[in-house]
């Protein structure tokens, strides 16, 4: 009896109508002279009904090859589940888009920094900083204020590790992490809920 | 009598209160994630006990600026250094405070401007300076005018 490894991957994009093979959806190992005929098995064929969404679990690729090959032996290494994203017609952003969105964001933060300033009253403590530091009192210390403006760009930097295509080192940034984490959990749900076998009106 | 036992009660409140305030400072520092990615982005990992003797003095020095009426000579000059450090510290506090309200995540997914991630951060960043430049140069005294006159 011969023993195959299958290996499913954690995501894979795939277009309406399409038929998705076991290749296409797993690795796996099998020996050289029948691997081809495992990787052609059709698996599932993508139609209107699947929505965005389609996970695939092990356990039902288990019984469909089982069907296929009743004298195979499959076992199942890694992910247990495929999720397949149906790309329906691609959203591309348009330049002007991205502008707005970009506009929207600087507005935003220079509007926000004001607003954390008079909250915190910096106004006040630079005037009093400044008095400290020199025993002249002033309404506008911009010795201590422009260079703060421009500190201000640079922690920012320096905590996210960016500046334009630029990195300060190589390990991935909080944003970075954050973006991964946030795919991650999107998975997570998707796998729960978009798996027919966790539905309780399944319909296989 | 009982003006010592006020005074001692007094000393209380005032010690109970900045118990509170710097542990509350700190531990705002530490969960907002500025002291770890500081730590990490220097590899500073020996020296953190060091780092945290700072925040204390830092704090401790503040409250005798806040306090005291007390003032030197120094040039204006000096109060470059003071400031340029003090915008990084803020920089970095206000990036923190972004990735906490997760808007990237957002942006990126719903959006689906992955692409243009870094052009985004860039609007972030050049928008917090320019927001904080046009305060200190024109903003802060037209509205102080306004209050006067009002």
């Amino acid at each position: 009896m011969t023993r195959v490894y299958v290996r499913m991957q954690k995501k894979v994009k795939a277009k309406y109508a399409d038929e998705l093979k076991l290749g296409d959806i797993a690795f796996i190992q099998a020996p050289e002279d029948i691997k081809q005929k495992f990787q052609k098995v059709s698996i599932h064929t993508v139609t209107k009904k699947d929505g965005e969404f389609i996970v695939i679990e092990g356990f039902l690729l288990l019984s469909i090859l089982q069907k296929v090959f009743p004298d195979v032996e499959f076992e199942l290494v890694g992910p247990t589940e495929t999720i397949i994203q149906v790309e329906s017609r691609k959203f591309k952003p348009s330049v002007v888009f991205v502008f707005v969105v970009w506009v929207v964001l600087f507005i935003g933060t220079a509007m926000s920094i004001m607003n954390f300033h008079y909250d915190v009253g910096m106004p006040e403590v630079h005037e009093t900083i400044h008095y400290i530091f020199t025993g002249e009192r002033t309404s506008q210390p911009l010795w201590i204020q422009i260079p703060y403006s421009i500190g201000l760009g640079i922690g920012m930097v320096l905590f996210l590790n960016h500046w334009f295509k630029k990195r300060i080192n190589e390990e991935p940034s909080p944003l970075e992490i954050e973006l991964f984490k946030y795919e991650q959990d999107i998975d997570e749900y998707i796998r729960h809920y978009e798996n027919d076998l966790n539905d309780d009106r399944r319909h296989f | 009598m009982t003006d010592v036992i006020f005074k001692l009660l007094e000393a209380l409140v005032g010690f109970s209160s900045g118990f509170l305030f710097g542990g509350v400072y700190i531990g705002l520092m530490i969960v907002l994630g500025v002291i770890p990615r500081m730590v990490q982005l220097i590899r500073l990992r020996r020296f953190v006990t060091y780092l945290i003797s700072s925040l204390m003095l830092g704090v401790f020095t503040g409250t005798v600026f806040s306090f005291f009426d007390y003032h030197t000579n120094f040039t204006p000059f000096a109060l470059v250094f003071w400031g340029f450090f003090h915008g990084i510290f803020n920089g970095m506090l206000a990036a923190a405070l972004v990735e906490v309200l997760n808007v990237f995540p957002l942006l990126a997914r719903r959006l689906h401007l992955e692409r243009y991630m870094l052009m985004l951060l860039m609007a972030i960043v050049l928008g917090k300076i320019f927001g904080s430049l046009i305060q200190w140069l024109f903003l802060n005294e037209i509205i102080k005018q306004f209050i006067i006159s009002s």
